[in-house]
C-alpha cells in the first residue's frame, strides 16, 4: 500500500530537512517558495558536518539556514514540524542517514533521495523501513517531486528561477508527469508548459533497479488526484515495472488517459545489450526491451508512442489548461550582494547601533556590566540573576593574582622596555594558554565530556594517570585538601542550590579521587569556575547540551579570565611606568648553563 | 570501476571461490592470466590429471563458441590457452575434469527482487536450457520453498541454504549455476556466472573486489580513456562505439535524454549510420567534458564515412550547468577544429538548462569561427527534432 497521496501533499505546509548540502538545489527550492509567495522558506534545517549555518537568498533578502550534525540533534520543535526530507548525501550513506531521519522525525510524510549508487540491498531495506513508517520516498537517483505553487522537493523543474517560470511551475495544471529519468522529467515538464498546459504534479522515480516509489504507486495517486486529468509517463528499457502500469490501465484501476514513451529501442543496434545511462537501463531479457514494453502498454489501452515525437504530440493534443495559455512573464529576482560576514551581535538600524537586539544606550542603561559581558559572550541576552552574580564575582576575583605569574611578568618586562600600553597588555595576553589562565576551557571540556558520557570519576582519573596527563582544573601549589582554597569555596557556593548540579558534582567526584592520591590535587579556581558556569548555563539559563558543547568548542570559558586579567595587566603596566626603572635584563646567575654530556 | 554500472559480472573463478567457501569445499580451479608467464601458473597442477579449460571473461554460450575444452592432459593446457589468447581473451580457468551423468544436470539461479531473494530452477539444465525455458520455475527463497527445490533437484537443503546466505551477504545480484549436477551429498557446480552490485564494493570486500570484474568486449582506445575518466569522476560519463565507420556521432547529456535522441535516429530508420551511444550527466567539470569530447572527436575523425555530423543534444537540464559543460566541449572542438573542418564535419546543437543562454551563445560563436556550424537551438526546438537538421544535412531525411 502506497502512502503517496497528492491531496495530503497539497494541504501540507512544507517543512523540509535537507540531509547533506547541495547549494544549487537548496537555493532553487527557496526561489520556488519565494516566487510562489510563501511566507517562509520550506527548508528549515540542513544535516551536515563542519559548520553551523548556511546562507541563502529568500527573494532579495539573505537568510541563514541552521545546520546540525545529525537528525537527532535537531531542536525538538523542528523535529515535530518536519514533514519532508531531501537527501542529497552520497549513495554510501543514504541507508544510514535516511533511516536516522525517519526515526527522528515523527511527522514525516515523504522524501526524495538524490544520490546515485545506493547498493540495491540498501534500497530494498529502505523501502521496508519507509513502508513500515508510512512514509514515501522517491529515488534513489531521483531529482525530486513538485506540486506547482505548493512544494518543490529537490532539483526538479530546474535550479534557475527563470526555468521554474518558463515551465509554469508556480500555478497548478492538469497533467501529471512521471519519469524514471531526472533529465527527462524536466524536459517533459517544459514540453507540457510550451504546449499550453501545466503540470498537476511531477515526480522523478530515479533510474535505479529498485525505485522506492514505483510507477504503480504514482499512477494510483494521479488517478486519485482531482486536479490531474491526464498522465504522461516516461520509462526506459530494463525492469518490468511497465507491466504493472499496463495492468492498472487494463483492470480499470486507472481510468485517466495515460500517455507514455519507453526509451531504448536503439538497444537493438547493439550485438550485446549495453548498459545505458541509468543503472536499470539494460534489457537482459526480451520482456525488458523498450519495444516489448511499448507493445504491452498499447495493448492495455495506454497511448504509448512509437517515437518520442508522437508522445509529445499526444501531450500537446490534451485539453488545454486555461491559465497556461498566456505568455510567461519571467520575473528576475534581484538580489543584494551576499554579505562578507554574518553577524548576530550588533548592526546598524535607522542610524542607531543595535546590540543583541537593543538600542545601545538602552542596552547600557538597563544592564549591569556582568550581564553585558555574559550576554555578549553567549550572543544573546541572558535572564538568570544567579548567572549574572556569578559572572560579576568571577570578573572581580580574577583581576589579579600577584606580579609573579607569567602574564604579569611579561607585561612588566614589556613596560620596562618602553613599549606602549597596548603592546604591554598584548604581551601579557599572549601568555594566556594551556598552562596559564587558559585551563578553564580545558576543565569545562573535561567536565562536560564526563557528564555527557556518564564517566565514573575514578575511571577518568585512572585513564588520565595511565596516559601521564594532568587533569585541567585540578591541583594547586599552595592549597591542599586540609588547607582548602577559600576562593574555591566561594565559587562553589554559586551552584549549591541548583537541583542537579551535575558538572560541579562530577568535578567534586574527580577531586575526591585525586586528593586521595595526593593532598594538593584539589579542585582549583579554574576547575571550579568551569564546573559552576556549566551548571548555571545549563540549569539557570536553559542552554542545551549542544549549545554547551559549542561554547567549549569556541573557547568561551576562557573569556572571563581574559577580560578580568586584562585589568590586572594594565595595572602592572601603569605601575611599572610610574616607577620607570629602565630596561630589564637578567644577569648570568639567573641562567644555568647546561654542559653537553660526554658519556653516551 | 565505473560507478554507474551498478551490476558487474565477476569472474567464474571468483564466483566459485566464494561458493567453495560457503559450502566448506575449497574451490580447486586455477585462474590463468594469459598476459603473464604460463609455466608458473600451471606448475601446481598434477601431471597425470585430466582437465577442463575455459574462457573466464563473462562470455555467454561458451560451449557453442568453442571456448570450453574438455578432458585435456596437462601437456595440452599451454597450447589450449595460447589458442584462446589468440582469439582475444585474456582470462581463462582450468579445473579438474568431473565426469558425470548428463541426466543429472539441472539449472539453478538466484536473483534479488523487491520481495527478497528468488530462485529459478529446472530439473533440466546444461547448454540447451534456453530450449527448455518453460521447464524453469521461479519461487521466493523461503525455507519451505528451499525444501521443495532441494527435493526436486536431489540436492541437500543445507547446500541451497548455504548458497542463498552467501548470495545475500556478498551483495551478489544474480547467480546462475548451470549445469548443477546432483551428486548425493556432494553436488557439482560445473559452470557458474555471477553479477554483483558494483555500488556495494566497499561492503563486500571479504568476497570480491573490483579486480574481479570481467567484460568480454574489446574496448576501443577511446572507450578505454573515457572509462578511466569515469572511474575517477563524480559525474556519469558513458561511451560506446556502435559502428566505427558511422556517420552520426552523438555527444549527449542525460541518462534518459541520451536514449531518446539515439532512439530518434534509429526510429527514423538510420540506426546503421549511428557511430556511438554515450552520455554525460551529473554536472561534470569543464576538464571532464573536455576529456570526454576529445575522445568522441577522435572516434569521429577515425570513421571512414564520407559525410559526418556531430549532434550535441540533451534535454532541459535540472542542475547540470550548460555554460560550464559547454566550455569543455568548446575547448575540445577548438583543439580539433582544423581536422574537423577538413573532413567537412558539421555540428548540430540542441540543449537547455542552467546558463543555457550563455552556453549556447558560446558554442554558436565557436562553430561559426571554425566553419563547423550546422544549427544551434535551445529548448524551443522539440527534442525529437534535434536530429532532423543533421539527418537532412547527410541527405538521408526519410
Amino acid at each position: 500500500m502506497s502512502h503517496f497521496d497528492i491531496a495530503t501533499l497539497r494541504k501540507l505546509e512544507p517543512v523540509v530537512v535537507c540531509i547533506g548540502s547541495h547549494p544549487g538545489i537548496i537555493q532553487s527550492m527557496l526561489d520556488f517558495d519565494f516566487l510562489a509567495g510563501h511566507a517562509r522558506p520550506s527548508i528549515a534545517a540542513i544535516i551536515a558536518n563542519g559548520r553551523s549555518i548556511e546562507r541563502y537568498f529568500y527573494g532579495e533578502r539573505e537568510v541563514v539556514i541552521p545546520v546540525y550534525a545529525t537528525a537527532q540533534e535537531l531542536p525538538e520543535s523542528l523535529r515535530e514540524q518536519a514533514n519532508l526530507i531531501l537527501n542529497v548525501a552520497s549513495g554510501r550513506r543514504v541507508l544510514a542517514n535516511t533511516q536516522a531521519a525517519i526515526e527522528a522525525l515523527p511527522n514525516l510524510v515523504g522524501g526524495s533521495i538524490f544520490a546515485e549508487g545506493v547498493p540495491e540491498r540498501h534500497a530494498i531495506q529502505l523501502q521496508h523501513i519507509a513502508e513500515s513508517r508510512g512514509v514515501w520516498l522517491s529515488g534513489p537517483a531521483s531529482v525530486g517531486f513538485i506540486i506547482p505553487g505548493i512544494v518543490k522537493l529537490s532539483a526538479i523543474g530546474g535550479i534557475e528561477a527563470r526555468h521554474l517560470q518558463l515551465s509554469r511551475l508556480l500555478a497548478p495544471g492538469s497533467v501529471a508527469v512521471v519519469s524514471s529519468s531526472g533529465g527527462m522529467v524536466n524536459e517533459i515538464i517544459r514540453s507540457v508548459a510550451t504546449s499550453g498546459h501545466a503540470v498537476s504534479f511531477a515526480v522523478a522515480l530515479g533510474g535505479e533497479r529498485f525505485p522506492l516509489l514505483t510507477p504503480e504507486a504514482v499512477l494510483l495517486a494521479a488517478e486519485a488526484d482531482p486536479n490531474t486529468k491526464a498522465i504522461a509517463y516516461f520509462g526506459e528499457l530494463g525492469g518490468e515495472d511497465e507491466y504493472a502500469v499496463a495492468e492498472l490501465v487494463k483492470s480499470g484501476k486507472v481510468t485517466k488517459p495515460v500517455l507514455a514513451y519507453i526509451a531504448g529501442s536503439v538497444s537493438d543496434l547493439f550485438a550485446v545489450p549495453p548498459q545505458f545511462g541509468h543503472a536499470k537501463a539494460m534489457a537482459s531479457r526480451k520482456a525488458e526491451s523498450a519495444v516489448a514494453k511499448t507493445e504491452a502498454l498499447n495493448a492495455a489501452g495506454v497511448h504509448a508512442g512509437k517515437t518520442y515525437g508522437e508522445f509529445i504530440a499526444a501531450i500537446a493534443a490534451l485539453p488545454k489548461d486555461d491559465h497556461a495559455a498566456s505568455e510567461v512573464d519571467v520575473k528576475t529576482i534581484v538580489r543584494q550582494e551576499s554579505g562578507l560576514f554574518v553577524n548576530g551581535i550588533s548592526h546598524d538600524k535607522d542610524n542607531d547601533v543595535q546590540i543583541l537586539g537593543q538600542e545601545l544606550l538602552q542596552f547600557a542603561d538597563e544592564n549591569s556590566f556582568a550581564k553585558i559581558v555574559i550576554s555578549m559572550i553567549l550572543g544573546k541576552q541572558t535572564r538568570s540573576q544567579e548567572l549574572e552574580e556569578f559572572v560579576d564575582f568571577c570578573l572581580r576575583l580574577l583581576v589579579d593574582h600577584g606580579p609573579y605569574v607569567s602574564g604579569a611578568v611579561n607585561t612588566m618586562i614589556t613596560a620596562r622596555a618602553g613599549r606602549d600600553l597596548v603592546s604591554a597588555l598584548s604581551s601579557g595576553l599572549l601568555t594566556i594558554g594551556p598552562r596559564f589562565g587558559g585551563a578553564i576551557n580545558q576543565a569545562a571540556a573535561t567536565w562536560f565530556d564526563g557528564v555527557e558520557h556518564t564517566v565514573i570519576p575514578a575511571e577518568l582519573v585512572e585513564e588520565l594517570a595511565a596516559r601521564k596527563q594532568y587533569i585541567a582544573g585540578i591541583g594547586h601549589r599552595k592549597y591542599r585538601a586540609d588547607r582548602p582554597d577559600p576562593r574555591v569555596q566561594r565559587l562553589l557556593a554559586f551552584s549549591e542550590n541548583l537541583p542537579k548540579r551535575s558538572y560541579t558534582n562530577f568535578a567534586l567526584g574527580v577531586e575526591a579521587e585525586t586528593t586521595a592520591k595526593k593532598a594538593n590535587l584539589i579542585l582549583n579556581v579554574d576547575g571550579a569556575i568551569a564546573a559552576v558556569l556549566l551548571d548555571l548555563l545549563h540549569e539557570s539559563e536553559g542552554l542545551s547540551k549542544a549549545e554547551l558543547a559549542q561554547l567549549v568548542d569556541i573557547e568561551a570559558f576562557n573569556a572571563l579570565f581574559v577580560l578580568s586579567r586584562s585589568v590586572g595587566f594594565m595595572a602592572h603596566y601603569f605601575d611599572q611606568r610610574r616607577h620607570d626603572e629602565g630596561l630589564f635584563r637578567l644577569s648570568p646567575k639567573d641562567i644555568t648553563p647546561i654542559e653537553i654530556s660526554e658519556h653516551n | 570501476m565505473n560507478r554507474h554500472m551498478a551490476r558487474q559480472k565477476i569472474s567464474e573463478f571468483r564466483a566459485k571461490s566464494i561458493l567453495g567457501r560457503a559450502l566448506a569445499k575449497p574451490y580447486d580451479g586455477v585462474s590463468i592470466d594469459t598476459a603473464a608467464p604460463l609455466d608458473t601458473q600451471l606448475a601446481a597442477l598434477a601431471d597425470d590429471g585430466r582437465y577442463v579449460v575455459k574462457v573466464d571473461q563473462a562470455v555467454k554460450k561458451r560451449m557453442k563458441q568453442g571456448l570450453v575444452k574438455l578432458d585435456r592432459s596437462k601437456a595440452q593446457l599451454a597450447e589450449d590457452i595460447q589458442e584462446l589468447a589468440s582469439r582475444g581473451f585474456r582470462y581463462c580457468l582450468i579445473e579438474p575434469l568431473h565426469p558425470h551423468d548428463s541426466a543429472a544436470e539441472h539449472y539453478l539461479a538466484f536473483a534479488h527482487d523487491r520481495d527478497g531473494t528468488s530462485i529459478a530452477f529446472s530439473k533440466q539444465g546444461g547448454i540447451d536450457i534456453e530450449d527448455a525455458a518453460e521447464s524453469v520455475q521461479q519461487l521466493v527463497a523461503t525455507p519451505e520453498n528451499l525444501e521443495h527445490i532441494a527435493h526436486e533437484l536431489a540436492v541437500p537443503v543445507d547446500f541451497l541454504t548455504a548458497i542463498r546466505d552467501t548470495f545475500d551477504n556478498s551483495y551478489t545480484s544474480f547467480l546462475e549455476i548451470n549445469p548443477l549436477v546432483s551428486n548425493g551429498d556432494n553436488p557439482l557446480l560445473l559452470d557458474v556466472a555471477a553479477e554483483v552490485d558494483g555500488e556495494a564494493a566497499h561492503l563486500a570486500r571479504e568476497y570480491w573486489t573490483t579486480a574481479d570484474f570481467r567484460t568480454f568486449r574489446n574496448q576501443t582506445p577511446e572507450e578505454k580513456v573515457i572509462a578511466e575518466l569515469a572511474s575517477t569522476s563524480r559525474a556519469s560519463l558513458r561511451y560506446e562505439v556502435i559502428n566505427p565507420d558511422g556517420a552520426i556521432f552523438l555527444l549527449l547529456s542525460g541518462g534518459g535524454a541520451s536514449i531518446v535522441v539515439a532512439d530518434e535516429v534509429n526510429n527514423r530508420g538510420f540506426g546503421t549510420l549511428l557511430g556511438n551511444y554515450g552520455e554525460y550527466s551529473g554536472n561534470p567539470s569543464e576538464a571532464e567534458t573536455f576529456g570526454y569530447t576529445e575522445q568522441l572527436l577522435l572516434s569521429l575523425l577515425k570513421s571512414s564515412a564520407k559525410e559526418k555530423v556531430l549532434v550535441i543534444a540533451g534535454g532541459v537540464a535540472n542542475f547540470t550547468d550548460v555554460r560550464t559543460t559547454f566550455s569543455g566541449v568548446i575547448r575540445a572542438i577548438d583543439t580539433y577544429a582544423d581536422k574537423l573542418a577538413s573532413q567537412g564535419v558539421k555540428v548540430f546543437v540542441r540543449r537547455g538548462g542552467p546558463h543555457e543562454v550563455e552556453g549556447l551563445a558560446l558554442i554558436q560563436a565557436c562553430l561559426e569561427k571554425h566553419g563547423l556550424l550546422g544549427e544551434v537551438h535551445g529548448p524551443e526546438l522539440p527534442m525529437a527534432d534535434s536530429v532532423s537538421a543533421a539527418l537532412a544535412h547527410l541527405g538521408v531525411t526519410a
